[in-house]
């Protein structure tokens, strides 16, 4: 059942990403679903979870980008895992926690393609960082944060988070 | 406040780390190997996630027209007045183009040049942009399937849009003409010096390794030079707006201003083969049967 929603969520994760995203791009950066995504499944439904939607959701994500299939795969699974982990070690998660998570994520998957990236003139560690990665980490967080702030006004997170551990 | 709880077993971390440790081994040791399977098999997986990327580019395109068909009518009486008189212009001017044209054809038959066969061509709709924010590309409808293959010219009726840079068995990416990691030999029609175009972090395009004798100036039209790079030659790039000239340096520079512009792009042309002539031809030596 588990397995069927999450391949539901990639499969619509992915078109939204690439068809719609681009309407609430702001100078030219647009929020990286994917990364929110993992990142709460991996939060929500533990280390190994998180790691394997990483992994997939990163690998059909490179599928229709030009970028590198190893980096997406790793830093995606990595969030995931990582999410997961912190999930477990910090009992208590609060809108404000996820935010700030989210964007320390999203700067070092944003640092690690800014090093990856083959050395262009144009395309300094400077200009990553001010163009990309940290507009990013913003858009990501907020994004991910009213997500969670959605999902946790609205469902009861707790019970349902508390009955699928057991 | 509420606060959600958060406990997990503690074998599945045993497996997460295996799984991580396997992926992060196979990655740094056989990284080409690990890529070319996962692109080998990405083909049916991306023929599968076609369909939902149909169905949402299905929707999106149906908003689009109701906007464009419906809503966003202002102004429309002053375009038409506008067009009409751009079209009598045209139309001055596409006399002017036939009689050269037919005056080219009888000297190209005069000096016995061969033709340059025309290239056979696949059009696509797009479908998508980059799923991230790292590169300017754009996801066609067609793949693998339909003939498509990484490194194949993708044009419009005004220009060069980019190139195939990966293919799945429905659909393609394609890699803009003003990603910086593009590159395309060029062409200055004027002045008929060569370059290499690339594109630039603000959205346009740079024509690099000019001559420092080049008489080129802004307004100059730069075309593809058909040598390499899977176009012909002769597709519109762009016009040149800037022309730097460092001192010292062994060549000039200059910006370009695409022709295409790649954000308003709905349909497009691929170029899955083009008669490239061969160093004897291009020579006056015998000729050669091109390839299919």
């Amino acid at each position: 059942m588990n397995a069927l929603l999450y391949l539901i969520l990639i499969a619509g994760l992915v078109p939204i990403q690439a068809i719609l995203l681009p309407y609430l791009s702001v100078w030219d950066v647009k929020p990286d679903l994917g990364l929110i995504a993992v990142c709460l499944v991996g939060l929500f439904g533990g280390e190994l979870e998180g790691l394997l939607v990483g992994l997939a959701l990163g690998w059909v994500m490179s599928l229709f980008s030009a970028g590198d299939l190893a980096y997406s795969m790793v830093t995606k699974g990595g969030a995931g895992f990582i999410a997961g982990f912190a999930g477990r070690q910090v009992a208590h998660i609060t809108p404000v926690v996820l935010v700030m998570g989210l964007l320390v994520t999203s700067c070092v998957a944003g640092l690690i393609m800014a090093f990856s990236l083959k050395p262009h003139e144009e395309q300094d560690l400077w200009w990553a960082l001010r163009a990309i990665v940290l507009p990013q980490a913003c858009f990501d967080a907020v994004v991910g944060g009213a997500l969670y702030w959605l999902v946790w006004s609205r469902l009861n997170v707790e019970l349902w988070v508390s009955e699928y551990r057991v | 406040m509420r606060m959600v709880n958060l406990r997990a077993p503690y074998n599945t971390r045993r497996l997460a780390l295996a799984i991580a440790a396997v992926f992060l081994l196979g990655f740094f040791l056989l990284p080409s190997q690990l890529q070319g399977v996962f692109q080998q098999v990405g083909g049916p997986v991306g023929w599968v996630l076609s369909w939902p990327f149909r169905a949402v580019a299905a929707v999106h395109d149906g908003i689009g027209d109701l906007w464009t068909g419906y809503v966003a009518l202002q102004g429309v009486e002053e375009e038409n007045t506008q067009l009409r008189k751009e079209l009598e212009y045209l139309q001055g001017q596409n006399s002017q183009l036939r009689e050269a044209a037919s005056a080219t054809e009888r000297l190209t038959a005069l000096l016995e040049f061969k033709a340059q066969a025309l290239p056979t061509m696949v059009a696509a709709q797009v479908i998508g942009r980059d799923v991230g924010n790292w590169y300017r590309t754009i996801i066609l409808n067609k793949g693998e399937s339909d003939g498509l293959q990484p490194d194949m010219g993708v044009i419009t009726a005004v220009g060069v849009v980019g190139r195939i840079v990966k293919t799945t068995a429905a659909t393609s990416v394609v890699l803009l003409v003003t990603d910086p990691n593009n590159a395309i030999a060029g062409l200055i029609q004027r002045t008929r010096d060569e370059g290499i175009v690339e594109g630039t972090t603000q959205g346009l395009a740079h024509l690099k390794y000019i001559p420092l004798l080049s008489i080129m100036r802004t307004g100059d039209r730069v075309v593809t030079s058909g040598l390499v790079g899977g176009f012909p030659r002769g597709l519109a790039i762009g016009t040149i707006t800037r022309i730097d000239k460092e001192e010292g340096a062994l060549f000039q520079s200059a910006e370009l201003t695409p022709e295409v512009d790649a954000n308003r792009v709905e349909e497009v042309l691929v170029i899955q083969s083009h008669y490239v002539p061969t160093e004897g031809e291009r020579l006056g030596g015998p000729a050669v049967k091109p390839k299919p």
